[in-house]
């Protein structure tokens, strides 16, 4: 077709605007539902991280907003005894090779001591076949973490001097899973009000406070938490 | 006696709710973004001009200095729409399309520019513009600048020195196409197959440059 | 040309990785696996066969000048558009084959035979053209990813065989290169008897 000014600047247009139209119009159809599909998959990772008990799942949620992420902890009881906390937690310091990741992590408490029982990744843009290699179960991160405790962790690479076992040739995606347990750990103690205050990390002084923030820390959520009390069970 | 193992980075998050993080310095981003991580030979990213246009050294020079001229203008203008129409608006969703089209419609402009302004740089440069709007690196890397929460400055000399890896990329394997019109490669392996595999050792040397700063 | 022909020629005469030379971003990208060749194969698949009906249909009224823009905006919208549906309806396909999507916005195959094919035929034919070009593309990135799993992981669709002894270098950067330019000249070979 020949091309003058006017039908030039209105094909470009229309197409532009019908196919913009659409985009929206999907994305208001799908939003929703992308929504719900999300939150049943951090519902899911949470008991999936934590072991297996009987009865009704009684959850309770903390979160904490820093900056433009949130840290979520999940106290899961079963019949009025505790089973164990599950924090969502992103890896705030440090980016992954494409965006910060996302994990879930599962912590019980054993014999006084607090041991990983789990983790799942819940979003991450690494490389497939590279860093993506952290969605495989058994994968040499996962392994550096489950049933350790993480108070005895160094959050970093063994090429850092850490104790995390990189996955091979993802050196950066590998950090960033290390500083999404940390963060994750960070949050576990944060929720039990354990968390040393930043003065203390630096002088490595013995007092908690957890006066000042303790109180001030809920984020806005979103998605009420309600519907999951009594609808997730796990056998 | 409380002893931790954690940052205070991530402490101080959880204390006062903001975050800071490792700032990155300039240099870093500029060697990271022309060696470590190399569009062309470590990213995938504009494979197609890479081996297209890469036959002259001459040419190679000329199409490098289009694609920094593009995304250099395209990163200034992405990160803006990004920053105060898409994330305001709620319309990220949007983004691939809306970045797009303003690549595809800045090329154009460019284009119209360069050829009013100056015919000689045009003529230098004309012939590369229009295959750049389907130089999927410019759209790559519009993309990456954005997932990275770079601030303006940041994202300019990020982009410019991917641009500047891609250009010095490009002309490295000019000039080893160059040499090799006058070898006598075997028969099945003239033309592209060549090129890959130079391009894989060429990938192989770059591999040499990993670690050397920390990365954005 | 019959419509058979139209499927076949997208494998072999016209196979759009090792004939064509397109798309080589997303073929070296994802192909440190046989199965996420494979996966970013089908995706690109889907998005071409009906980018390539589309633009078939809207052909007539776009004019010369614009018609680079326009197809981008079909094609952008598109695999947004497949990106969210998939997300919505199907998590579990999206899970898998997710991370390719939106690469496929700047895979020049589907640019490539909007120009070539789509814009010049029927609805019908340029489907065709989409399965048989998609095919070819799937294969290729299959064969491609499985090389480079056996020699840099060795291990097959996930199966390990060999372990930690094969050389990691064909799993990353170099080695896409080094082993699409090996199979290119087989390819080569084999094609021309």
């Amino acid at each position: 077709m020949k091309s003058t000014l006017k039908n030039m600047v209105l094909v470009l247009f229309s197409i532009t605007a019908v196919a913009a139209l659409l985009v929206a119009l999907v994305n208001n159809i799908t939003k929703e539902t992308i929504a719900q599909t999300e939150q049943r998959n951090k519902d899911l990772a949470k008991l999936e991280v934590l072991p297996a008990f009987e009865g009704e799942a009684e959850l309770e949620e903390k979160c904490r907003e820093i900056g433009d992420f949130k840290v979520n902890v999940t106290t899961v009881k079963a019949n009025g005894e505790l089973v164990g906390y599950a924090v969502e937690a992103p890896s705030i310091t440090k980016n992954g090779y494409g965006d910060r990741i996302y994990l879930m992590v599962g912590f019980v408490e054993q014999d006084g001591k607090t041991i990983v029982s789990g983790v799942k990744v819940i979003s991450q843009k690494e490389t497939p076949g590279l860093g993506a290699n952290m969605l495989n179960p058994g994968n040499s991160l996962e392994q550096s973490v489950l049933g350790k405790s993480p108070a005895e962790l160094t959050f970093a690479v063994k090429k850092d001097n850490g104790s995390f076992d990189a996955l091979t040739g993802s050196t950066i995606s590998s950090r960033a899973y290390a500083n999404a347990v940390e963060t994750a750990y960070a949050g576990y103690l944060w929720a039990k009000g354990e968390l040393p205050s930043e003065e203390d990390a630096q002088s490595g002084a013995t007092t908690t406070d957890t006066t000042s923030w303790a109180t001030t820390t809920e984020c806005q959520n979103e998605t009420e938490p309600e519907a999951q009390k009594g609808e997730v069970s796990n056998e | 006696m409380v002893e931790t193992n954690i940052s205070k980075e991530v402490i101080q998050g959880f204390v006062d709710g903001t975050i800071s993080v490792e700032s990155i310095t300039l240099f870093a981003v500029v060697i990271g973004a022309i060696f470590v991580n190399n569009v062309v030979l470590s990213q995938f990213l504009g494979i197609c001009p890479f081996l297209g246009v890469s036959s002259k050294v001459e040419t190679s020079l000329g199409m490098g200095m289009a694609v920094t001229f593009v995304m250099a203008l395209s990163s200034i203008v992405t990160w803006a729409l990004q920053n105060y129409i898409l994330v305001p608006f709620d319309i990220v969703y949007m983004q691939t399309i809306v970045f797009i089209l303003v690549i595809a419609a800045l090329v154009q402009m460019v284009e119209i520019v360069l050829k009013k302004v100056s015919p000689s740089l045009y003529q230098a440069l004309g012939i590369f513009l229009p295959l750049i709007t389907t130089n999927c690196a410019v759209l790559g890397v519009a993309i990456i600048a954005v997932q990275k929460d770079f601030d303006l400055l940041t994202t300019v000399v990020y982009s410019v020195s991917i641009a500047v890896g891609f250009a010095i990329a490009l002309v490295l394997f000019a000039g080893i196409r160059e040499r090799l019109e006058t070898e006598d490669v075997p028969e099945g392996m003239r033309g592209v197959p060549i090129a890959l595999i130079t391009a894989g050792l060429l990938a192989m040397a770059f591999m040499g440059f990993a670690n050397v700063v920390p990365l954005p | 040309m019959s419509k058979l022909q139209l499927i076949t020629r997208g494998i072999i005469k016209d196979n759009p990785t090792f004939v064509l030379i397109l798309g080589m971003c997303p073929t070296l990208g994802v192909t440190s696996s046989a199965i996420n060749g494979m996966g970013m194969g089908v995706a690109t698949m889907a998005v071409l066969i009906m980018s390539n009906m589309v633009i078939s249909m809207i052909k007539n009224i776009v004019p010369d000048k614009v018609r680079i823009p326009v197809f981008i905006v079909v094609i952008a919208s598109f695999v947004t558009i497949i990106e969210m549906l998939m997300k919505a309806y199907v998590p579990s396909l999206y899970a898998s084959l997710g991370v390719f999507i939106p690469l496929i916005v700047v895979n020049c195959i589907i640019l490539g035979r909007a120009e070539a094919f789509a814009s010049k035929n029927g609805i019908v034919d340029s489907a065709l053209d989409g399965i048989g070009i998609g095919l070819g593309f799937t294969l290729s990135l299959t064969a491609i990813g499985a090389v480079r799993e056996i020699l840099g992981a060795g291990s097959i669709f996930g199966y390990t065989f060999a372990g930690d002894v094969m050389p990691l270098l064909f799993i990353l950067a170099p080695g896409g290169f080094l082993v699409l330019g090996y199979l290119m000249v087989l390819f080569n070979k084999l094609a021309k008897r």
